[in-house]
């Protein structure tokens, strides 16, 4: 089955095998349009998939998950388009992004840090004022000077997220703390930990484009890092030093 | 003889260099290192063998005896823990 899709502001022709990921990515469905590109998962990329999340999970010292193919290729959809939007100065990111007053703060760490977390002590904190963009696997446009962070279907398992877009400000690189405390961090610093939350294409010329962007955005958006806990203090001083003047 | 993988790009930004695996590789680290990693990252983009190497790089720094031949056999080795070695 095939449908065509808007996720930042390209249109994206998904034929699946599964039904799954056309209902994940109804809100971002488009009428009459035609598509910018085109992706197609078949059974090898669900096989794909799985092998790599046993790995994942081998590597993590977890017993190994057993996840339906459905669900195995939403990823693989993802894994497709992530592959061409570097070609659109696009890239997946691995974090947790709030707007606040339509701007983007976004929150990244390795797995099980507290990434969705904070992002919800942001929510509490700021009530309607803060909007979730996206808790899981955002994309971001990387323009000359400044970029811009978009809401996907690909939104963390409690779905939190938005079709919206922002622009976005600062990165904040979350580390589990004792006691509250968030500090300037200058791009060259939070570069290692940028390259590990990013999408990695598996094409040489999309990785090499995707070391370009990620220089580029070093250069349009402020880079911090937070140690915290998980009271509402957290997230007072996050939005505080973030926010700036 | 040898050669950088296919499946690793060197990257220099800030005076830092930069071997990045791209998404297909089984390392999914960065390895970050100074002017010397670099040197010998960009005479593996052609096929060369670790004496040459050494050789190279004593023409371009002076270093006491057998100090770049260390340095090399230890880059080298690092290099090829990670997978980013095709010999």
């Amino acid at each position: 089955m095939t449908g065509i899709y808007r996720i930042a502001d390209i249109n994206i022709a998904v034929t699946s095998v599964y039904e799954k990921v056309h209902r994940m990515c109804a809100d971002y469905l488009v009428c009459g349009q035609t598509a910018d590109f085109s992706v197609e998962t078949s059974e090898a990329d669900i096989e794909n998939e799985r092998e790599r999340s046993a790995r994942e999970d081998a590597l993590e010292g977890i017993p190994v998950r057993i996840f339906p193919d459905s669900y195995l290729e939403t990823l693989a959809v993802y894994r497709r388009i992530a592959e061409r939007m570097p070609d659109y100065d696009t890239v997946l990111f691995h974090g947790s992004c709030v707007s606040v007053d339509g701007t983007g703060y976004l929150f990244t760490a390795r797995s099980g840090t507290g990434k969705s977390t904070h992002a919800r002590l942001w929510r509490e904190l700021l009530g309607e004022r803060a909007v979730m963009v996206n808790d899981d696997k955002p994309l971001i446009r990387v323009g000359e000077s400044s970029a811009v962070i978009y809401g996907t279907p690909w939104n963390g398992k409690h779905h939190l997220g938005s079709n919206i877009s922002v622009p976005l400000k600062a990165v904040c690189i979350l580390k589990r703390g004792e006691n509250n405390r968030i500090e300037p961090l200058g791009a060259d610093e939070a570069y290692p930990e940028m390259l590990q939350q990013v999408y990695r294409p598996m094409d040489r010329d999309a990785m090499r484009k995707t070391l370009s962007l990620l220089d580029r955005l070093s250069g349009s958006v402020r880079f911090w890092r937070l140690f915290c806990n998980t009271d509402i203090e957290a997230a007072k001083i996050a939005y505080e030093a973030m926010k700036g003047n | 003889m040898m050669k950088l993988s296919k499946d690793f790009l060197i990257h220099i930004s800030g005076g830092k260099t930069d071997l990045i695996p791209v998404g297909g590789a089984a390392f999914s680290g960065i390895m970050r290192g100074n002017q010397t990693l670099g040197t010998i990252l960009e005479l593996l983009k052609s096929e060369t063998t670790e004496e040459e190497i050494v050789s190279a790089m004593k023409e371009k720094y002076n270093a006491p005896d057998g100090i770049i031949e260390r340095d090399v056999k230890k880059a080298l080795s690092e290099l090829r823990g990670i997978g980013a070695l095709d010999e």
